[in-house]
């Protein structure tokens, strides 16, 4: 294998414009392909996260995961997160890529790679990427274990303020 | 409680009431997620309402049909076309609304 960026045949979604790859894909996260399409001659290292799913939850042993996501938007946040990594940090490249539906124990749910000429913006936009992640994307996991289900506790996201609602013009 | 904004009530077989002609009725489609979507049994819907009625007024709506909904109103954000909104936020013809629960990916 030469290529350099994941074939998006498998994938739900896929969006790539400038140095950005996202996707949300249904089938196992390719991660060497995520790291070979960040990492370019210019850059002096790349910096990777791999979630994964942990056996226990809670004090409960897991069966499994179920995600799902609103994905025209989940894409869109994730976006929105590669680019504002750029803009926060003297990075390269960012690759982002979240699972969904069913995953067993030990399997990848999210994986980021960001690459940098240099080592310290490579881990903060790193860390920055998968915290934003968490807080902001609209995706959601089911916990399957054996004596029920929970939804997992998640992040609410910000949202703008309400303002008051305008009098129609007489 | 939040106030209550009339809207064009629709029933389940798409009858609408007698339109107010002030307030022109659009389509809205409603997406719902996580525990929400199984409240409501499905996840999305379309909508009929008046213009300019407030996302709060979507939410009421439903809880009015979904008592159970109201409970998870204060853990819920809201969006329109894909960006968070807030609950105040107007809805024009073919916007697209979605019911958010608190985030889990990763």
């Amino acid at each position: 294998m030469s290529t350099t960026t994941p074939k998006p045949g498998s994938t739900a979604q896929i969006s790539t414009a400038a140095a950005d790859l996202i996707l949300l894909v249904r089938e196992a996260i390719d991660s060497e392909a995520l790291v070979r399409y960040v990492r370019t001659a210019a850059d002096g290292a790349v910096v990777t996260f791999d979630g994964c799913v942990r056996n226990q939850s809670h004090g409960r042993w897991t069966l499994y995961l179920d995600y799902e996501a609103y994905e025209s938007m989940a894409v869109a946040k994730m976006r929105e997160i590669a680019v504002a990594a750029r803009a926060k940090f003297g990075i390269d490249r960012v690759a982002i890529a979240h699972r969904l539906g069913r995953l067993e124990i030990g399997e990848t749910s999210v994986f980021i790679a960001v690459s940098a000429p240099h080592r310290p913006a490579a881990f903060d936009a790193c860390r920055f990427a998968i915290d934003t992640l968490k807080g902001t994307v609209p995706i959601w996991k089911k916990e399957y274990f054996e004596d029920g289900a929970v939804w997992a506790d998640g992040e609410l996201p910000p949202a703008p303020p309400d303002t008051p609602i305008a009098k129609p013009a007489s | 409680m939040p106030p209550l904004v009339p809207l064009l009530v629709s029933g389940p077989e798409g009858y609408n009431s007698p339109v107010d002609a002030a307030s022109p009725t659009i389509q809205v489609k409603v997406l719902f997620f996580g525990r929400l979507k199984e409240i409501i049994g499905r996840g999305d819907d379309t909508v009929d309402l008046a213009q300019d009625a407030p996302i709060e007024a979507l939410f009421a709506r439903y809880s009015s049909s979904y008592p159970e909904l109201a409970n998870f109103r204060a853990s819920l954000v809201a969006s329109r076309n894909q960006e968070f909104a807030a609950w105040s936020t107007p809805l024009r013809a073919g916007d697209e609304v979605a019911f958010l629960p608190p985030v889990s990916g990763g």
